[in-house]
This record gives C-alpha cells, sequence and structure tokens, in this order.
C-alpha cells in the first residue's frame, strides 16, 4: 500500500507523488503501518500521509479543555510524549454537531477534528509555561515580597499540619506561631458531630429571647466537648475544625468529590466555591425558582439554571449575554447557531450596552443602561400580560398531573394563591387548613420518615381547590389573575391573590415608558421586543449571562428575566429552555444500580460537618446566636440564607474574623485578587498574618493570588490529570466528558502513602489525610484489597460508574482498541498511567472504561436528545413564579424582608443606600467583557494568545473621547470613588497604576466604556520573582493591558468588600462609575 | 438541523475528491462572512499545525466596523493564501524554472496550490511585497517562548508543511524564508481537511473540489452570491466569499 519513493525528492514531484497513498492512509488502520514507522522514515520509505503523524489514532487521546469554564472536548496530538497540537473532539457534542457516535473506533474518528475555540487551541502553552512551578515553594520573605524557596513535600506537609514557628526566617515574624491544621481537627466522634449538628439546628429555631438558657443546656449537654468549639458561648459556630477554610476557583466533577471527601473526614463546614465572581446571582435566582414544595415548605432549588436550545430556537432575546466571545460557549453554541441565523431561522435581540459580536449577527440591539435589565424585563412583562400574550394554558396548570393533561413537562405557581397582609405585602402560600378547605396529612418519604403535608389552594371557578403541586393523578388548574379574601376557621378574613396577579401588580408599578426611560430605550423598543417574543410559541427563550446577573440587583434581574420565559411556557421543549444533564460520577445514579463504585458506601466517610461558615451561607442571621432582636440590625456583614459560594466574602470575613476567626486558608485554582471586583481588598485581607495566620495555595505558577500564600503546592496542568467537566444548559445531549492525563507532569515526584506520584492537588490531601491518620485513605480505604493511595484510584472507580450508568451501559472496548489505549498512553510515566493497575481498579467494567477514556468522555447521541417536540433530558417539575422562600428571608443590613415577586431594584451599597454620592463626580460607567481569545487568569501565559492580543485597552464611545479630548492609542488612567490613584495597591510599596490604551469605537452606548478581562498582570511569570536566592526575570508580553477591576466600587458599608447583591450574592462588575485621566 | 454536521459532509467530498483524477479536481474554498464569528480559531489552529513563529499569520482575521451608534455593524473577513490562478507573488520570484522556489501546481493532489519550496526560496522578500493580499511573510526565526527560562519543546518539534518535516535550524528550512498559507496540503494528501476549515467555530469555511457538483462548496458557491478580494488585480483567486456587504469596499489591506 506504501509509494516506495527516494530518499530525496524534490518539492514539486513530492506533492505530485502523494495522493494515492492519501487515500489509502484514511482506509488503511494508521495502527498496523506504526509500528515501523521510524525504521522507514530514516530509510527514506515514508509516503506524505504517514509521515503526517498527527493524523494517527496512537498520537493522539482525547481530553477536556479547561483555558475556560465551557470545558470542550479536546483531541490533544502528541509526539515523542509532547503535546503539539489541540483540536476540538469529534465524539464531544461540544466541538461537532452533531456528534460522533461512541460506536465509532478511534482508529475511524481519527480523521475528524472537531471545532475549538482559539484558547482551546493554545491550551498546551499552558501546560508548557516556563514559570510553572514544580516544586513546594515556601515565603522567603513577607507575603507578597516575592521572594520564596523551594522546599521538600515532605516538610511542608509537616510544617502545615503540625504547625509551629514557621516563619522564623521572617523580619517581624520571628516569634509568630502558626497553628497547624493537626490542632484545628478538634472534633473527631463521629457521634458527637452528629449530637451538636442537631443540637445547634434547634438552637437556631428558638427564639432570640429564648437562646441564652438554650445555649446553657447545650453548654451542659456538650461539657465535655466544650474545648473543640470555635466559641462555647456560640455553640453556633461550630467545632474548630471550621477554621479551616478551603475555597476554590474553577473546580469541576471529581476533584469537587475529593476534596469533599478530605474535608468531610476533617469535619470543616468552611468549603466555598466562586461562583459569585461568575454569575452567581443567575445560579441562586434560578435556585430560587426551582425549589420544590416539600411538605409545608420549600426546598431542593438547585443550584443552576437554564438556556436556550439554540439549535431549535426560532427568537432568542439575549440579556447580558456574549456567547461568541463566552458564555458557555463559544465553540458550542456558535456551531448551533450561525447556518439558521444566515438563513433567517433563528432571529435574535441583543440587550447589551456593547454591539458585541453576537449582536452583530441579531435583527435588533437594544443598549440599554447598565443594572436596568429588570426594568426591561417589567416593561415587558406588563406588555405582555396585559395583551394577553401568555400561554394561559401551561400558566393555568397548578400541578404535575394537569401538565401532562396539558402536554407540559413542568409548571408554575401561577395560580396558587398568596396571603397578603394588611400593608399588602405578599407572604406565604394560603394552606387549605387555613381555610378549613383540607386537612394537613402525615406522609411517610423515601426513607419511612414521617412528615406533614399541607396542602396548597388555587381558585377555580370561583371558588378554592386543595391540590397537591406533585399529584400526577388528580388535576388541578386554576384561575390566573386573583384578588379575594378567604376566611380562615377563626372567621377572619385572609386577602389572597395569585402569584400571576402579584406579578401583573408589580409589573403596573411602572408604565413601559417609564421602564424604557430607566433602561435609555423608548416604549416601543420593548413593546416590539415582547410582540416579538410572544409571537413564536414556545420556540422563543430569554437567554441571560452575567450581563445581567453582576449587579447589586443582579436576583432580581434575573428572576424577572427568566420568568418572562415562564410566560410561554417554554420549559423542557425544543427550541425553549433546557437544563443540562450529565452522567453520573458518584455511583448515585437514580436510573440504574448497575454503578461499580457506590462512593456513598465507599472510601472516606463525612462527619456530620456543622456550624455557621465564615460566609454565613444557607443561613438565616436572625437564627444565629449574633443576633439578639431588632436591635441587631445591621449585621456587621451580610449573612446569605439563598445563596452560598460567596467568593468575594471568603477573605474579607477572614479579615473581619466575622464570625469568628479562621486559622488555616487554602486556596485552589483561584485568583479572587485579580478575578474579584475591587480585588486590592482581597490582597489587603491575604496581607495580614493576624488575621489570617496560615495561607497554602494550590496553583500551577505563581499567580495574582498565590504570590500572597505562605506554601504554594504545584498543582498539574489540565492536560495532566483528571476530572469531569459536566455539561452546561445550553447542550441538550447528555454528556460526562473526561479530563484525563495526555501529557507528564513536570512536577517533583514524591512519595505518598509509600506510592510515587508526582506533586498535585490530590497528592497534597493525600499526604495530609495520612499525616493526620484521617479514615477511609490509604491502604485498604475503598475496602479490603482496595487501596486509596493516588488519584486514579478515585478517578478510574468514577469513569467506570460513568461507563454504567443509563439504561444501557457503553459498549465493550474491543482487544484492537485495549491494544491502542495502551499504545496511545505509550509516552505517560507509570506513576501516572499504569494500565495493570487502571485494569485492576476498574474490575470487569475494565472494557467500558476503556471506550469512554478512548473517547474523552461518554456523550448521548443527538438521535436521544429529543421526543417529539420537547426534550428528552427533561427538568420537568415546579417553577416558582412567586417565592415563597425568598420572601420568608430578610435583609441582615436593613431587616427588610426580600421580594417574594421579583422586580425592578434600583442600584444600592449593603445598606441600601444610592450610589448617587459614589458617582459624583465620575461621569463613566465602567464595565467589563470577554475577548473569545482570552479569559481572565489563565490564558496570559499562552503567547499563540498573547501574540494575537498583545494588550487590551479602555473602549469608549467616539462621543465620550471627544469630550476627554482623547483618541484611539492614547494613556489614560481609569480612577473612581474608591480608588482615586488608580492603583492597585500590592504592598511592599508596589503600586501598579491602571493605565490603559484608548479604543474608541461606535459599538458602544455612550457613558458607558469597558475593557476585556485578561491583561494588565502582576504575576503569573510577569514580575520578577526570586526563588532560592536566584532571580527567575519576568515576561514583560505578561503585563501587557490594562486590568480596572480595582477602580470598581468599595462597599462604603463593609469598607474592606467590592459592592455586592445581598440576595443572590453576585459582586457588583457593571455598577461603578469612573473617570478617565489622561496620562 | 442538518443530519450530519458540515465538517463530516466536506470530509466525505475530501475523500471521494482524492479518488478523482487529478486533472478533474479544483480546490477551492469558500468562506461566509455571514457565519464567521470573530473568534481567530483559523488563525490560531493554524498557527499551531504549521509552527508559526511570532507576528506570523497565515490566516489572520480582519475586523471591520461601520456606522454611527446605534446604527452600526461589525464584520469579521479571515484572509488565507488566495492561491491565485494568476499569482503575482510566483510572477516575482527570481528563483524560477524548474526546480524554483515558488509556482503554482498544476498536477497531483496539490494542484492548483502555490507551494514554497523552503530549500530553493533565497529569501530576498519580492514575493513577500508583490501579493496584493498580504498572504506572505517572511520567517525571521523567532520563538513565542523568547525571552522566557527556556524555550519549549512543543515550537522546536518540526511542522509538516508540504509532507515533510520542517525543523527552525538548519538549511534549506522555513527560517529566513517566505512563508504563507498551503490550504494545508500536507494534511489533503493525508485525507484531511485544511486546520482553519475543521476548526471554525462557526462553521464559516468551506473547503473541497469545486467542480464536484455533489460536493458542498460547490453546493454553496451556487446557492448564493460569492465575491473575490481585488477582482480588480486580476489574480483570480480560489478563495470566494459569501457576505452581506460589498468586500471591496471593506477590505483594503
Amino acid at each position: 500500500m506504501t509509494n516506495k519513493k527516494p530518499t530525496r525528492v524534490s518539492r514539486r514531484d513530492f506533492l505530485k507523488v502523494s495522493a494515492a497513498a492519501g487515500c489509502s492512509a484514511i482506509v488503511l488502520s494508521q495502527f498496523d503501518f506504526a509500528r515501523d514507522l521510524i525504521a522507514r522514515v530514516e530509510a527514506g520509505e515514508l509516503t506524505a500521509a504517514e509521515a503526517y503523524e498527527l493524523l494517527k489514532a496512537e498520537n493522539t487521546l482525547y481530553s477536556v479543555c479547561l483555558n475556560c469554564n465551557t470545558g470542550c472536548g479536546i483531541k490533544v496530538k502528541i509526539i515523542d510524549g509532547v503535546a503539539v497540537k489541540i483540536d476540538g473532539n469529534p465524539y464531544n457534542p461540544f466541538c461537532l454537531h452533531p456528534h460522533l457516535e461512541m460506536k465509532m473506533t478511534p482508529e475511524e474518528a481519527a480523521k475528524h477534528d472537531g471545532g475549538l475555540c482559539p484558547k482551546g487551541q493554545a491550551g498546551h502553552q499552558g501546560a508548557y509555561d516556563p514559570y510553572r512551578i514544580t516544586r513546594v515553594l515556601k515565603r522567603a520573605g513577607k507575603r507578597g515580597e516575592n521572594k520564596w524557596q523551594a522546599i521538600p513535600f515532605d516538610q511542608a506537609v509537616d510544617e502545615i499540619v503540625n504547625g509551629g514557628r514557621l516563619f522564623s526566617h521572617v523580619p517581624g515574624e520571628e516569634n509568630r506561631q502558626v497553628t497547624g491544621m493537626k490542632e484545628l481537627y478538634a472534633l473527631k466522634d463521629k457521634k458527637v458531630f452528629e449530637e451538636m449538628e442537631k443540637d445547634t439546628a434547634a438552637l437556631r429555631k428558638k427564639k432570640p429571647e429564648e437562646r441564652q438558657a438554650a445555649i446553657a443546656e447545650f453548654k451542659s449537654k456538650h461539657a465535655a466537648y466544650l474545648d473543640a468549639l470555635i466559641d462555647p458561648d456560640h455553640p453556633d459556630f461550630g467545632p474548630k475544625n471550621n477554621q479551616f477554610v478551603y475555597f476554590w476557583g474553577r473546580k469541576k466533577g471529581g476533584r469537587s468529590n475529593f476534596a469533599a471527601a478530605f474535608t468531610g473526614a476533617y469535619g470543616t463546614a468552611n468549603t466555598h466555591g466562586h461562583t459569585t465572581v461568575c454569575q452567581g446571582s443567575l445560579y441562586f435566582a434560578c435556585k430560587a425558582m426551582s425549589e420544590q414544595y416539600v411538605g409545608n415548605t420549600f426546598k431542593d432549588g438547585q443550584k443552576f439554571y437554564w438556556q436556550a436550545d439554540q439549535e431549535n430556537s426560532e427568537y432568542i432575546l439575549f440579556v447580558g449575554a456574549n456567547l461568541f466571545d463566552g458564555n458557555y460557549g463559544p465553540t458550542n453554541r456558535a456551531m448551533r447557531m450561525t447556518q439558521r441565523i444566515a438563513d433567517g431561522k433563528l432571529k435574535m435581540t441583543v440587550v447589551d450596552p456593547r454591539f458585541t459580536k453576537l449582536a452583530s449577527k441579531a435583527q435588533r440591539w437594544v443598549p440599554i443602561n447598565p443594572g436596568t435589565d429588570a426594568a426591561f424585563a417589567m416593561g415587558m412583562t406588563r406588555w405582555i400580560l396585559e395583551n394577553k400574550k401568555y400561554d394561559a394554558k401551561f400558566l393555568s396548570c397548578c400541578n404535575m398531573a394537569s401538565a401532562k393533561a396539558a402536554g407540559e413537562l413542568s409548571w408554575s405557581n401561577a395560580t396558587w394563591l398568596v396571603k397578603v397582609d394588611k400593608d399588602g405585602k405578599p407572604g406565604k402560600f394560603l394552606r387549605a387548613q387555613d381555610i378549613g378547605l383540607k386537612a394537613a396529612e402525615k406522609r411517610l418519604d423515601d426513607k419511612g420518615k414521617e412528615y406533614d403535608f399541607e396542602y396548597l389552594v388555587a381558585l377555580k371557578d370561583g371558588k378554592p381547590v386543595a391540590f397537591d403541586p406533585d399529584d400526577e393523578k388528580e388535576a388541578v388548574t386554576g384561575e390566573l389573575f386573583v384578588t379575594t379574601t378567604v376566611t380562615d376557621s377563626e372567621g377572619k378574613a385572609i386577602t389572597v391573590k395569585s402569584s400571576l396577579q402579584l406579578m401583573l401588580e408589580a409589573s403596573q408599578e411602572m408604565t413601559v415608558a417609564e421602564c424604557a426611560e430607566l433602561c435609555g430605550t423608548d416604549a416601543a423598543t420593548i413593546e416590539a421586543v415582547a410582540a416579538e417574543f410572544t409571537s413564536h410559541g414556545k420556540k422563543a427563550c430569554v437567554d441571560i449571562h452575567r450581563g445581567a446577573a453582576q449587579h447589586t440587583n443582579g436576583f432580581y434581574n434575573i428572576s424577572t428575566l427568566m420568568n418572562l420565559n415562564l410566560l410561554i411556557g417554554n420549559f423542557d421543549w425544543k427550541g425553549g429552555m433546557i437544563a443540562a444533564s450529565t452522567y453520573n460520577i458518584d455511583g448515585s445514579s437514580k436510573s440504574t444500580d448497575k454503578q461499580p463504585f457506590k462512593f456513598k458506601d465507599i472510601g472516606p466517610k463525612s462527619l456530620k460537618v456543622f456550624g455557621t461558615s465564615i460566609i454565613r451561607h444557607g443561613m438565616k442571621y436572625e437564627e444565629s446566636t449574633l443576633f439578639q432582636g431588632k436591635g441587631s440590625y445591621p449585621a456587621k456583614r451580610n449573612w446569605w440564607p439563598l445563596s452560598s459560594d460567596v467568593y468575594e466574602e471568603i477573605l474579607p470575613s477572614i479579615a473581619d474574623a466575622y464570625p469568628y476567626q479562621a486559622k488555616i486558608a487554602f486556596s485552589y485554582m483561584g485568583a479572587p485578587t485579580y478575578a474579584l471586583p475591587a480585588g486590592h481588598t482581597q490582597i489587603a485581607a491575604l496581607m495580614d498574618v493576624e488575621t489570617l495566620p496560615l495561607y497554602i495555595a494550590s496553583d500551577i505558577l505563581i499567580g495574582p493570588t498565590s504570590m500572597y500564600a505562605d506554601y504554594i503546592i504545584p498543582d498539574l496542568h489540565y492536560l495532566e490529570r483528571w476530572e469531569f467537566q459536566g455539561s452546561h444548559p445550553n447542550m441538550p445531549v447528555k454528556v460526562q466528558p473526561v479530563r484525563q492525563p495526555v501529557i507528564a507532569s513536570p512536577n517533583e515526584v514524591v512519595k505518598v502513602f509509600g506510592e510515587e506520584q508526582p506533586i498535585c492537588y490530590e497528592t497534597f490531601w493525600l499526604a495530609l489525610a495520612e499525616k493526620l491518620g484521617l479514615k477511609g485513605f490509604g491502604k485498604d480505604g475503598f475496602g479490603p484489597g482496595q487501596d486509596f493511595t493516588r488519584p486514579d484510584d478515585y478517578y478510574i472507580r468514577m469513569v467506570a460508574n460513568i461507563a454504567l450508568d443509563g439504561k444501557e451501559p457503553v459498549s465493550d472496548a474491543s482487544a484492537a482498541e485495549i491494544e491502542l489505549f495502551k499504545l496511545a498512553r505509550r509516552h505517560l510515566p507509570k506513576n501516572v498511567f499504569d494500565l495493570d493497575r487502571w485494569q485492576k481498579i476498574s474490575g470487569p467494567a475494565w472494557p467500558k472504561v476503556v471506550t469512554v477514556l478512548n473517547r474523552g468522555g461518554r456523550f448521548g447521541s443527538q438521535s436521544s436528545t429529543y421526543k417529539g417536540e420537547q426534550v428528552a433530558n427533561k427538568y420537568g417539575k415546579l417553577i416558582n413564579l412567586y417565592q415563597e422562600k425568598t420572601a420568608g428571608c430578610k435583609d441582615a443590613f436593613t431587616g427588610k424582608s426580600f421580594y417574594g415577586i421579583s422586580r425592578y431594584v434600583p442600584i444600592a451599597d449593603t445598606m441600601g443606600h444610592s450610589t448617587e454620592k459614589l458617582a459624583a463626580g465620575y461621569p463613566l460607567h465602567l464595565i467589563t467583557q470577554r475577548d473569545v481569545r482570552h479569559t481572565k487568569s489563565r490564558t496570559i501565559t499562552m503567547p499563540y494568545l498573547t501574540d494575537l492580543m498583545a494588550e487590551n485597552g479602555i473602549i469608549l464611545h467616539t462621543s465620550d473621547a471627544r469630550a476627554l479630548g482623547v483618541k484611539t492609542g492614547d494613556l489614560v488612567k481609569v480612577v473612581s470613588a474608591t480608588n482615586t490613584e488608580g492603583v492597585w495597591d500590592l504592598r511592599n510599596g508596589r503600586k501598579k497604576p491602571m493605565i490603559g490604551k484608548v479604543q474608541v469605537t461606535e459599538t458602544i452606548k455612550p457613558g458607558v466604556i469597558t475593557f476585556t478581562l485578561g491583561h494588565g498582570h502582576w504575576s503569573a511569570g510577569a514580575e520578577d520573582v526570586t526563588i532560592d536566592g536566584k532571580v527567575v526575570k519576568g515576561d514583560r508580553k505578561r503585563n501587557q493591558g490594562v486590568h480596572a477591576n480595582a477602580a470598581m466600587w468599595v462597599d462604603p458599608n463593609l469598607k474592606n468588600t467590592c459592592m455586592i447583591d445581598k440576595v443572590g450574592g453576585s459582586v457588583s462588575f457593571y455598577d461603578s462609575m469612573v473617570q478617565l485621566i489622561k496620562v | 438541523m442538518s443530519q450530519e454536521d458540515i465538517l463530516v459532509v466536506m470530509q466525505k467530498d475530501l475523500e471521494r475528491a482524492l479518488t478523482r483524477p487529478d486533472k478533474d479536481r479544483r480546490w477551492a474554498m469558500l468562506i461566509d462572512l455571514r457565519k464567521c464569528v470573530g473568534c481567530h480559531a483559523c488563525t490560531v489552529g493554524c498557527v499551531s499545525e504549521n509552527k508559526l513563529p511570532p507576528k506570523m499569520y497565515y490566516r489572520p482575521v480582519h475586523e471591520y466596523e461601520q456606522g454611527t451608534y446605534p446604527s452600526v455593524s461589525r464584520t469579521f473577513l479571515p484572509r488565507p493564501c488566495m492561491q491565485c490562478d494568476n499569482p503575482p507573488c510566483v510572477e516575482a520570484c527570481p528563483v524560477k524554472g524548474p526546480g524554483g522556489a515558488t509556482w503554482k501546481e498544476t498536477d497531483g493532489p496539490a494542484a492548483g496550490i502555490v507551494p514554497i519550496d523552503y530549500a530553493q526560496c533565497i529569501g530576498c522578500g519580492q514575493c513577500v511585497e508583490a501579493c496584493p493580499y498580504n498572504a506572505r511573510t517572511m520567517d525571521e526565526g523567532t520563538f513565542h517562548s523568547a525571552g522566557t527560562p527556556a524555550l519549549q519543546r512543543y515550537e522546536i518539534m518540526p511542522s509538516y508543511e508540504y509532507g515533510k518535516k520542517w525543523s527552525r535550524s538548519g538549511k534549506g528550512q522555513p527560517v529566513g524564508n517566505a512563508r504563507k498559507c498551503h490550504f494545508c496540503v500536507h494534511r489533503l494528501v493525508a485525507g484531511q481537511l485544511p486546520v482553519c476549515i475543521s476548526t471554525c467555530i462557526g462553521r464559516a469555511g468551506y473547503f473541497g473540489d469545486e467542480n464536484d457538483t455533489q460536493s458542498l462548496i460547490a453546493q454553496v458557491k451556487k446557492a448564493n452570491a460569492v465575491q473575490v478580494l481585488k477582482p480588480q488585480e486580476g489574480t483570480a483567486p480560489r478563495v470566494y466569499y459569501v457576505a452581506n456587504e460589498k468586500l471591496e469596499v471593506l477590505y483594503d489591506e
């Protein structure tokens, strides 16, 4: 099959002779002729097709990108152990549409490269970054002084666990005693944890005046363990274990579980993600909308959101969503939209102050004033309700049975009756027993535990009807707009209104014209958008992202916008709003019992962690022992009954020691100093060794936050490690992409539990567990003969679970495929890849594990993604229009109740004050944006990207530039009321001014300025550092451009944190007013 | 939704094209600017595939903003080598004749492409000047990881242009010579689409044998009014564009 050619051919001849070989390479198994490749290259016998080594299956490994959180599939081409080219994984529906079926062999798939954005293609440059750290670094100078020493891994673990005078070599810290993790592992007894958890939960339910007695009772009951508590007078703070605070930036499935295995066994409640820096209020507004009525209360809301099924929608209203630059994400969404846009089958309106790439493809661009998203939505709401353009059939469904009868998969509470107090304020839903309509019942849950069930009420034909929202049999529909009076059992009149009525009244608080004025648009535009949105049946969507979420009013922006989707009842419909669906990793799948590894039952067991977290999430201030009545308002900092993972709270709360002091913080893949608005306040929090005595960071280099750490534990780049990426709400296909090691790590190899492994995040957790003697780790961790001593012990088991999830497992890999599996990993060292070991861990699931790993994950078929006009992977539950749980929570600063029905809320500080004073003298509205070529803190290390976009700039409208007397290329400094100097105070005498080049454009709303995120770095290889006394020179290409987050407002009340959304947790990215000073 | 991703359709087209006689085949590229989202995936994919040094792009994406607020437009225009049928660069090259440095290939699988033989190129740069599209660039021999603690292996390893391994050092190599887009001929002969086509997230790029009426590119070309860049130059480009805008107004590089 091969053409023998002379060794020396002229270029012309060469090009002429290779066609036949080209064809043969497609059909011939590359695998066969690969074996003697090198010999034949040397003999000069090779044809063009054969010489193209990047085409060969044995030089290809499939994994998952992490240059942004979209996590597209990647096809990594490896020569001599070096990743030389990255393309899209054609098996993965994020890269090809429809994607290749799982049944296609990797040899057949080799010729298909899927699409991939430029960041993904530059991924290997992050792995081969010359500034990566490979050994543990310990601070040799003050925090943030960029002076380090490389130390043995074992020494680092010993010091972190045992504490001591760890920094006696640093002037000023000679005698500073540091508490180690061993001392904070104070409470260990499983039973005591359970008892105390129960008792502190009971304590929270007490009235403030009853609390002192209850605390005394608690102390007497747990007298033997009071030493283990942070503060026995505040038992609700929990055990000292909580003084170990672990937080993370980008972390996905698998690594999440791994960390939780440790923190659960260690017993800390302080494990916090970064959600609120991204689009927290989008997540938590949708969590509030997805709370389910269980018994007599709302719970089990999902931290998630919906997005448009863009490949089938006829019309999408995008609000603050720039999917051709970011937003989960360009690769997967663009390929599903562009042809339909070109054909006129998909029409779009883009609401955004910037004329984004997405807007450039839309029929209508509506540049609104930042932060007025809810006003726009309320204007639309009013028009839709008053013109009766809603889906009355969908909205009238009270419960599952009625939804089913109407052909719907989900339903809302639009018709449910809400009790309204004498001031007209809505509170709880009316319960049937309140009016003697139907008594409450005792029911049993699936664990056999008894609970109270209370029926809800709607009005039907003028009469109250009781119903159970989850009733599958008895369909109940209700009237949409209800205002009436019912009588309780004592004959007292109760005013009730339906949820939809409350929505109507809220929308009528402003005229459409008034809404438009707030937005900086006109009533005709809002009405036209509302008319278009309601002209496509269920194939229309409002698709929202962080542009609407990252404001002090983010939660209500999202709720009002998402409610528009409820009005047309598009959830779970083809072309409507859809939710993500994934194959399960931890063995808890509900669709099968065939998964081999049920992590709930094997491996480390979690203690019943309890106590108030350092960010006070999932709890009401009024239920804490710090609350003594109305005089306790305002709280020192916010409490977050509806949100979690409130990133901006972690370090400032530690700095404030509120509600207690933290002793050790450990961060993973996070850069809050760079990523958060007013990130300089986060630096300030990290600088104080008294309030934060020990700070450890996991990072792959000395980054913008890890540079302030006491120790940096080197981690693996994403091409070197495991993780399960999960999915995103715009992906209709059920998936579980698997990130796996495709290249070797440069990191020092160490021994943990007697096993050699490169230093990384997992080895650090394992080493801590080994040193602390945590149960469930190490030898026999997963049962007799089933050790838990390495990352792959954990992750191979999860891959097996993925392979066996669902009604049908994946197919077994053939012997040839298993051989290919081995060959394709020939460059990986045994401490990363060991075929025999992986096979043993997998057990009988092994050939299925190979099938999944050979394809970079498990992906459902496009053909089974829809059932008729609806999605197969449905949400299928209640969606709240009125939020009873939200209405039951109070603002911890003002003591006022949150709104249960969403509406426009003005931008404000934490005390509820207007921002007028802060804005005075600062006429420009600062927002930010992404460019598809960069992410915030990862891509600056990648020359393919920095070469293409060496710097960013300050983007402003022509009229603003004229007023300032600047033109494109001029340098300006960004200043604001809370950063009048216009600098990043990096501490230790270093200040980085926020100076950038002006870029004048017509494509932004006048008065608004923006910059793309990802430039203006002060670390990550951008500046010189000293390691072991030697200076490592920085790469000046990395500190180009401007990062203006430090100009964003510091909350005038909190003083050490940016402005926040008190309900949904989001940070305020787009509310600050600034001025530009010509330099 | 079509039954197959157009990448899969074009892959089949390509395999069919490779079985046809060389003389019957006419490689062409078409870019639908209505579908281009300005992501630069093609640019970076090409840089990575062909191991291009800093600031060398075979396929840059130009961006044009027009109009005044709020009536504005943005257009993204990827610009590969046009593989002209009347290539001014070939005309300008002093190394002519058999074994010349650059020519319009007339047969073999690369027929229609304008290649450069790095072993023959003398690095005079006249072709760079001659190209009306700026599609040729001199390779200055620089590295992306220059100025950092270490040059990285992935960029000193060879590229596969023209079906041969090219290192970044030694005689007859790309360094010091002119370089340009070649429709990834090394991929074509191996049975793969050009990397700018396969990596395009908006699926704006089409590639194939336009003489094959069944091919997607032929069908898209037929169904739409196509434009070429700088028609007045008489270069007869093999790269066609579909756009809402008149490209002669936008493109003046």
